[in-house]
């Protein structure tokens, strides 16, 4: 374990180094004035206000947005995992195709017809909703990550032998008790490394929707360049570079830790 | 005069394919409650498929199951299959615990999930039954702890646990060390002495002799053969039959 987080230690502060390196190597002399820069609008661009006490988006919204986007394809991934491997085949084959419409759609297509498929306002049972940017940028990002995810739970499903369903059928038990209290609870633990993997692959993708006008982190980036100037726009989206980063790497290292983890356990038994 | 008692379980020409393959041509079969029945035959013969065909894992073409007062093959939903599963329980070569829960929770599970049993009740018969496979002491342990025999001993329990009237055993001591055997089949020849009615998948030709009330050897989806133990073991008419002897006597 020691030496896998030495390695992890090593790579995550040598990323930082090679970012702070280009930092150096672009700004030199200046390099004081663009690090004043990036602190004074630290707080902008990581919460989206210029103080600490209100949340307006920054990178805290591509957090966000991520969460809402693995939650809703979390648990529609399963329902489609769940169908995928479905004995009917009339819903295995409508589910497949669906998997397989999603997963090849490209992320940023996706956003950009959500932002006219999706009206602004939205009436339901008379009630007006004002559709944001961000819940329009979560759907759209649900859509390819639920394919994943379904993808991701069909994978663990099939990894659990026959005899387990074969023996809870023997049992009386029926299909989505089988899964639910047979089979999930043991393909779960090797799902949790993909899991992971797709998160990490989504959260990059959280930069994708500044064209849906939501105030993530990238278009926050962009007002600030606009109005502290061009010279600085390697200072900031170097930060940027780094806060994106800063999270996903332990997610990473961490899914392949514990990839490792479950190969080992399985090797010896 | 009295009535003739109907046997427990009753197959009449049944026909299974899978695909263009046939596997079972025209099986017919009678168990009298509180008999064993073995079956025996070549690899690929069916024996797994009747087995299966009984308690509804397998659906028939053709030809008709009856358990008790089960008619197998008009149970279409896995929720009309709940009682005969109630009725018949089945062993499995490979154990099929389930690795996640304890060797109680493997045992509590169905009852009280599926059968909606009161835990108590469930409880203590699970604890008598494990008792008298002599693994009282192993409850808490998980299967993956255990050996082949003791897994093996747990997975009957489990299926007792349902108080089935029917039990089917396939092959269940195939994957085991010739020592594990033993225990396995003592645990088989306890029930049947109380007069359960068995219908045991076995390679284990001396066993059959010794337990069963009636024998049928099957070859290529028919049965070719069948008769109490002693005439089919050492008075085989069928040449196919005489063939499979000589070959795993
Ligand atoms: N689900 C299935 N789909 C397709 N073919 C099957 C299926 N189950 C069984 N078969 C085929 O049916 C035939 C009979 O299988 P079965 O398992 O009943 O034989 P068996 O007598 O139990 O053999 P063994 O002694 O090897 O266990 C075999 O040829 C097998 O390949
Ligand atoms: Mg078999």
């Amino acid at each position: 374990m020691s030496r896998e987080l030495t390695h992890a230690l090593i790579g995550f502060f040598g990323v930082i180094a090679v970012l702070g390196g280009v930092f150096l190597a672009a700004y030199g002399g200046d390099s004081l004035d663009a690090v004043i820069v990036l602190t004074n609008r630290a707080s902008l661009l990581l919460i989206g206000s210029n103080s600490f006490d209100s949340v307006g988006g920054g990178f805290l919204a591509n957090i966000g947005i991520s969460l809402a986007s693995m939650v809703v394809a979390t648990v529609l991934g399963v329902s489609l995992g769940g169908a995928t491997t479905a004995p009917n085949p009339m819903v295995r084959n409508t589910a497949i195709l669906v998997v397989n419409l999603m997963r090849n759609s490209p992320w940023l297509v996706v956003l950009y017809a959500m932002l006219y498929l999706i009206p602004f306002r939205l009436s339901i049972f008379g009630t007006e909703y004002w559709v944001s940017p961000a819940a329009k940028a979560v759907v759209g990002l649900s859509v390819p990550v639920t394919a994943y995810m379904s993808e991701v739970f069909r994978a663990g499903i099939q990894s659990v032998p026959d005899g387990q369903w074969e023996s809870a059928r023997a049992l009386g038990y029926r299909r989505g008790a089988i899964l639910r209290r047979i089979i999930l609870p043991q393909a779960l633990p090797q799902m949790i490394p993909n899991i992971m993997t797709t998160y990490a692959m989504l959260f990059i993708g959280t930069s994708l929707v500044v064209v849906t006008g939501t105030k993530d982190v990238l278009s926050v980036a962009k007002t600030v360049i606009a109005s502290d100037g061009d010279d600085y726009a390697t200072a900031v989206y170097l930060f940027v570079l780094l806060l994106f980063f800063i999270y996903c790497y332990p997610i990473a290292t961490a899914s392949r830790a514990i990839e490792q983890k479950i190969r080992k356990a399985g090797l010896h038994g | 005069m009295a009535e003739p008692i109907p046997p427990i379980v009753q197959l009449t020409d049944v026909r299974k394919a899978f695909g263009s393959v046939e596997v079972l041509k025209g099986i017919s079969m009678e168990v009298d409650a509180g008999n064993v029945v073995c079956i025996i035959g070549p690899s690929g013969s069916g024996k797994s498929t009747v087995l299966r065909c009984i308690n509804g894992l397998v659906s028939i073409n053709s030809g008709s199951i009856r358990v008790d007062t089960h008619q197998v093959e008009t149970l279409r939903t896995e929720k009309m299959l709940v009682p005969l599963r109630h009725d018949v329980s089945m062993v499995f070569q490979q154990y099929n615990l389930f690795p996640h829960k304890t060797v109680l929770e493997n045992v509590l599970m169905a009852p009280i999930q599926v059968l909606k049993r009161n835990p108590d009740e469930v409880r203590s018969l699970a604890e008598s039954l494990l008792a008298k496979v002599q693994l009282a002491d192993r409850g808490d342990a998980y299967p993956g702890q255990l050996s082949g025999g003791q897994q093996q001993r747990v997975a009957i329990v489990r299926a007792l646990a349902m108080e089935p009237k029917v039990m089917l055993f396939d092959e269940v001591t195939a994957a085991l060390d010739p020592e594990m055997v033993k225990e396995v089949l003592g645990v088989i020849r306890d029930l049947a002495n109380e007069g359960m009615t068995c219908i045991l998948v076995t390679h284990e030709m001396r066993f059959a002799e010794e337990i069963a009330d009636r024998v049928y050897f099957t070859d290529g989806g028919i049965i070719v053969e069948h008769a109490p133990p002693k005439q089919l073991f050492h008075n085989p008419e069928d040449p196919r039959l005489r063939a499979f002897l000589d070959k795993v006597l």
